[in-house]
Formats: C-alpha cells, sequence, structure tokens
C-alpha cells in the first residue's frame, strides 16, 4: 500500500498591474488583474496577499478594493526606507503592464459581525479597514474611524472617506499631535470591537489600552513580528508526532516545527515564516504550545487547539499535530 | 480528552448564514408559490408579472399561516386564510377587514439572483448581499454541454455532504460500475489549493481505461488506456463542482479531451438537513440518446451516497460526534472545514474566531 502523497499549497497567480497611482505621499495604489481578465478568488474584508517579489522577497499587503469586485484587486503599498527594499520595488518598478507573482487572499483580520466597530488606522493600516469600513456602513453598524498619519499629505485615501463625514476623524500628526487613544479607548465598551491597523508604537498602545476591554474586543493585523521577550535559555528538543501521516520526529533545538515537518516530506503550508501571516496555522491534538507568533490572542492560545508551526515550539517532551 | 475531541469535530450543524443558497431551480419558480425551508427558516418563491423571482419569509404577518399555501395575484402574494396581500418588497398592501394598513405590517424579503439555472436566495444580513456574489457555473446554459441532473432532499448536515465532495477515492467502494477503474489502484499525489474562502484540488492518473459504459457511449475501445485529470473545487458553502477529463490521444479521436462536469448546489434546511441539486454535464455525445443512458447510471449513485450520509447522520445523532481519524487524502475537507467553521465564527461572533467557535459548539448543537 502507498502512502497517498498530498500537496496543500495557496493560491498563486500572475496578475498585472493594470493601474499604478500615486494616491499620497509615498504610497501608491496598484489594481491588479488576472492578463485574461478571468475572476479572481472571492474574499472578505481584512484579507491580504503576498506579492512574492524573488524567493526571499515577499511582502504582503491587504486588499482595499470591494470584495464584491471579482475581475480586480487593489493594493496600497507605502514606499517604506527601512524595509529590505520590497516597497522600493514596487514604488519604482511597477508601472502598468507589469506581472507580479501574488499569492493567497487569505484573511487573518476578519470583520466579525457586530452592532458598534472602532477602527484606528495608523498610516498605510488604513487599507484593510477601508474594506471593513464599507461593510459595516452597509450592515447598519455604528462605526467611527479614527486615522492618523505624519502629515495630511501623506495620509492616503481621504478623498474614499470624505462620503462618510464624521464618523471619520481624520488627525494629522503635524497639525493635531498623535491620537488621542485615552479618550477613544479609556472607557471600554462592552459591545464594540477595536479594528486596529498601523505601525508597532500603535498596536502596542492600543493593545496596553484594551487590556481594560473585553476578551476578544480587539482584533489587530501586524505585518512585522511582535516584540518577543528575548529566549533567556537555551531551546529545548522535542517529540513530533504527525498524526495523519503517521510519523514521529526530533525537534532538536536549533530547528523550527515547520522545518522538521517539511524535512520529512510532508505538506503543509506557510509563507512569512516570522509567525505574522498566519498561513501556518495547524491544529494540536496534543502538546503544551509555546505560542510565539502575532497572531493568536490569549484565549486563543489559552485554549491550545491551533499553533503556528513557522515560530511556536512545544515545552513538553511530546507536541502531536494533526497532520 | 474525550469531551474536547468531540467539540472539535466541527459537527456543530452550525452553517453560515452570509452566503448565496440555491434554493430552488429557475423552473420551479412560477406563478404559483412555491415554499422552502432554508437555514431553519421558511422561505415562499413566486414570480411576479414581469417574471422576476421573488423570495419572501413564508409566514404571513397576521396569523402564522404559510404565504405558500395562499396564491399569486399580479404582483402579490395573498395569505390562504387572512386575505392579507404583500407585495414584491414584502410589504402588506391590502388587509380584508379595513382601509388601512396596519403599521410595519410586512414579512421579510430576502435578496435573490438568477443564473438560468438556479435561484439564489441570500438569508444572511441582507445589506451584504450586494458585497458578495453567487458563485457562477456558466456550462450549465452553455448549448456545447449536455446536462442532466436531478434534486432531492438528504438527511444528512452540509459538512458531511461537502466532505464527500472532497474526496471522491470511496466512489470505487460505494459503486464499482460507475467508478472510472483508475480509482481502485493507489492514487497519484493529490494538489490542494487554499484561498481565503475557497478549496480546490486535483489529481492527475497515468493512462489507464475508463468505465465501459463511457468508452461505449464514446466509441473507444474498452481496454484503451487514457491519461485522467480529476479536479475538484469548493467555491462557496452552496457550491460545489467538480469535472473529469479523459485525454484520448489515439485515433480516430486523437487530442481530444472528453469531460464531465459536476455541479452539487447544496443548501442547508436545518441541522442535519440538507437540499442537494446535482448537474452533470458532458461536452460529448451530446444527443438525448445517451442521456437516457447516463441518468440512470448517477442518479443510482448519488442515491447510494445519499443512503450513505443519511446513515452517517443518524450514527451522529445516535452516538454522538466523535474525534475522526483523519488520513492524508483529506486535506481538502479539512480546509473546507475550516472556511466554514471561519465564515460561522465571523457572523456569530460578538467575540473573536475562537470564542465565536466555542459559542457555536455549546451543548445543544449537534
Amino acid at each position: 500500500m502507498t502512502i497517498t502523497q498530498t500537496i496543500v499549497r495557496e493560491h498563486e497567480a500572475d496578475l498585472v498591474v493594470r493601474e499604478a497611482q500615486t494616491v499620497a505621499n509615498g504610497v501608491v495604489a496598484l489594481t491588479l488583474s488576472a492578463p485574461d481578465g478571468v475572476e479572481l478568488p472571492a474574499w472578505t474584508p481584512g484579507a491580504h496577499v503576498d506579492f512574492v517579489l524573488n524567493d526571499d522577497l515577499i511582502r504582503q499587503y491587504s486588499l482595499c478594493s470591494s470584495p464584491s469586485k471579482l475581475d480586480a484587486w487593489r493594493v496600497g503599498v507605502l514606499r517604506a526606507p527601512d524595509s529590505r527594499g520590497g516597497s522600493q520595488r514596487v514604488h519604482d518598478l511597477f508601472t502598468p503592464g507589469t506581472i507580479v507573482r501574488v499569492r493567497g487572499p487569505r484573511n487573518h483580520f476578519p470583520l466579525v459581525a457586530s452592532r458598534r466597530y472602532l477602527f484606528i488606522a495608523g498610516g498605510i493600516g488604513i487599507t484593510p479597514l477601508l474594506p471593513m469600513i464599507a461593510e459595516a456602513e452597509a450592515a447598519g453598524a455604528d462605526w467611527r474611524l479614527l486615522y492618523g498619519g505624519r502629515e495630511r499629505a501623506s495620509m492616503a485615501f481621504l478623498d474614499e472617506l470624505a462620503q462618510y463625514g464624521d464618523r471619520v476623524m481624520i488627525v494629522p500628526q503635524d497639525e493635531q499631535g498623535m491620537l488621542d487613544l485615552e479618550s477613544a479607548l479609556g472607557t471600554p465598551e462592552v459591545d464594540t470591537l477595536v479594528y486596529c491597523c498601523g505601525p508597532e508604537g500603535l498596536l502596542s498602545a492600543v493593545e496596553k489600552f484594551c487590556e481594560r476591554w473585553p476578551a476578544g474586543a480587539l482584533h489587530l493585523e501586524r505585518f512585522s513580528a511582535k516584540p518577543q521577550e528575548p529566549v533567556t535559555e537555551a531551546e529545548s528538543s522535542f517529540e513530533l508526532v504527525l498524526q495523519r501521516s503517521g510519523l514521529t520526529l526530533e525537534v532538536p533545538a536549533e530547528k523550527s516545527v515547520l522545518t522538521v515537518i517539511r524535512e520529512a516530506g510532508v505538506s503543509v503550508l506557510a509563507s512569512c515564516l516570522e509567525g505574522v501571516c498566519g498561513t501556518c496555522e495547524t491544529e494540536v491534538v496534543d502538546g503544551d504550545v509555546d505560542h510565539r507568533d502575532s497572531i493568536l490572542n490569549e484565549e486563543e492560545r489559552a485554549s491550545n487547539e491551533y499553533m503556528m508551526v513557522c515560530v511556536s515550539r512545544c515545552r513538553s517532551p511530546r507536541l502531536t499535530l494533526d497532520l | 480528552m474525550s469531551q474536547q475531541a468531540s467539540s472539535r469535530s466541527n459537527r456543530t450543524g452550525a452553517h453560515p448564514r452570509n452566503c448565496w443558497y440555491a434554493v430552488a431551480t429557475s423552473a420551479q419558480v412560477s406563478r404559483e408559490p412555491l415554499g422552502r425551508r432554508v437555514l431553519d427558516t421558511g422561505v415562499v418563491l413566486f414570480r411576479t408579472t414581469d417574471g422576476t423571482a421573488v423570495a419572501l419569509e413564508d409566514r404571513c404577518a397576521h396569523r402564522p399561516y404559510p404565504l405558500s399555501l395562499g396564491r399569486v395575484d399580479g404582483d402579490r402574494i395573498v395569505s390562504g386564510y387572512t386575505g392579507f396581500a404583500y407585495d414584491a418588497r414584502g410589504f402588506c398592501v391590502h388587509v380584508p377587514t379595513q382601509s388601512e394598513i396596519p403599521v410595519g405590517a410586512r414579512v421579510r424579503a430576502f435578496p435573490v439572483q438568477e443564473d438560468g439555472t438556479f435561484v439564489w436566495v441570500w438569508l444572511g444580513k441582507p445589506a451584504l448581499a450586494g458585497l458578495r456574489r453567487p458563485a457562477t457555473t456558466p456550462w450549465l446554459t452553455d448549448s456545447e454541454w449536455a446536462t442532466l441532473g436531478d434534486e432531492w432532499e438528504t438527511e444528512a448536515d452540509l459538512l458531511l455532504l461537502h466532505e464527500n465532495f472532497a474526496d471522491i477515492t470511496h466512489v470505487a467502494v460505494v459503486d464499482p460500475y460507475i467508478a472510472p477503474p483508475v480509482l481502485r489502484s493507489s492514487p497519484p499525489p493529490l494538489e490542494v489549493e487554499v484561498t481565503e474562502t475557497t478549496v480546490s484540488f486535483s489529481r492527475t492518473y497515468q493512462p489507464a481505461p475508463i468505465p465501459a459504459w463511457q468508452a461505449e457511449l464514446l466509441g473507444l475501445p474498452a481496454e484503451a488506456e487514457h491519461v485522467q485529470r480529476e479536479q475538484g473545487a469548493f467555491l462557496t458553502p452552496g457550491l460545489w463542482v467538480d469535472r473529469w477529463d479523459v485525454y484520448v490521444e489515439s485515433a480516430p479521436k486523437q487530442n481530444e479531451v472528453y469531460t464531465f462536469r459536476f455541479a452539487h448546489a447544496v443548501t442547508p434546511i436545518s441541522p442535519g438537513r440538507t437540499r442537494h441539486a446535482w448537474r452533470v454535464s458532458r461536452n460529448f455525445a451530446l444527443g438525448e440518446q445517451a442521456g437516457k443512458v447516463l441518468l440512470p447510471i448517477f442518479t443510482d449513485y448519488y442515491q447510494r451516497v445519499k443512503r450513505i450520509l443519511e446513515t452517517m447522520q443518524r450514527v451522529l445523532d445516535t452516538d454522538g460526534p466523535r474525534r475522526e481519524v483523519n488520513v492524508s487524502a483529506d486535506a481538502a475537507a479539512l480546509q473546507v472545514r475550516k472556511i466554514i467553521r471561519n465564515m460561522v465564527a465571523d457572523e456569530t461572533g460578538s467575540g473573536h474566531r475562537g470564542a465565536a467557535l466555542q459559542a457555536s459548539r455549546a451543548p445543544g448543537g449537534r
């Protein structure tokens, strides 16, 4: 009896840049579609895609068009001087006609049904919130947006937000200073969900404020790994059981769970390799997981049902996964 | 452990509501009211004078009597008991006993889309209907394809149907006559591709004979061997499509690709009960005679599947769910579960996916 070999991968396609438009200082909006114009996979607000610029240059961008439009996607890209050159390349080289390898979409920032929302955007973090806002508005939810940026000219999509009137508060730092998180988040509200996307400083500040909010109220998305407490002890090794594959493996201190799974020839999805994209989420059967990702919240971690195998490890001697 | 294990089986019977479901076929919706149950909600369907399909809540606002037991009068539907009349938007427009229309007298109207084959109805948040599109099956109305099929209710949960479509390696066990002989050998690698909302898979088989009945229809020698390719896709919780391609390389039909396309519109009636409309389309032997040969073959197979899924549901109902052993070939089914689970969590949650998941697993759920 031969073992069925199974390869699981994410949707990947070469898409054509149809439009490349500067929508604010340092921000370009790209419209992408299939070369033959066929429909692209459906997605929901909060979804993002990978631009596979080359084998080790993969960048994540939120979709910021309407999910009802399946013939094209739009992303907004900030020229980030400190990145490894991904956004520079997009800014300098992407013109109408450019072909880009796109993986996804996937969604780890889904818009959960609620009567009230507080959206908080910092700079380019506005992108995933645009389709969320459209959906919240269509659903008749009570919502507000706080949108901070360095200066008005650097803040993208202000024109599209104008239709929402005073639900939107635009806060350019050079005119009005920082976002007033104290008055927005100082008093926890029981039936409001908070959605935040932006630079790490904003995310950490919002997380701090939301500690007093009901569990599950805060939803945020990071596009770079959350700063981790430095690991003081040496990594330990543990046994890894892949239940479906019927394999028992050893994860040595210097290798990730993902690496060991792949070396054993078992197919598992993965993308960012730093615990931010959520692609490698795997069901845990047994084991005390040492979560080190930036996706799962405290409650999800405590449930011990899923783990991101690219970064997380195990404290107990054996980890059993549904793979 | 057993408690935790059963809660993780995903067999909660919870179904996404923010989804287009095929509530009826276009041919079934007429000037006579048609009552259907979808997501534990009564829905009445009818056509207005200009042919537009309308879906309303199947319950008169005045007394608990189904509108589907009434009659269509012009663009209105009239209750067969109270005589209350409702327009296509669900507003009460006539009350027999008084000239004033009671304030707020109305029934829910559901967004409808029609594609020439199915009448798709949206029972979720009405405002979101415009932001999602029903998946399309254009070949069902294309004259290059001949289509046959049937529809019925299956006493099994939506998820059991999807899991069945996600892995067809069981066909050789269930119905050796219909099964392509390659399914009896150990399968080639399964390639599964996922997006946020869809799962598709494919397998390419080494040259092998095709079923005798298909060889006869194609006028090919029964023993001739052909490369075959299987593809399937979960497009939404309401639609599964797949195809089986036969690549003929030898004369006299060199370089022809003969294809069956399958469409399964599945609509949750309630937990443990599903409406299943299946269509089998082919790009060869388009004549009626071939249809007469094929219809009983496929009907027999899908009836077998229906009985098996109903048996599984009875076992679940009697003994409760358990943690199931998964094998490598289940990769697509597991991704489908994950998508459905996340959709339900996002819809029901005042919290995050984890919390909503726990809520949906509360005792009382199946």
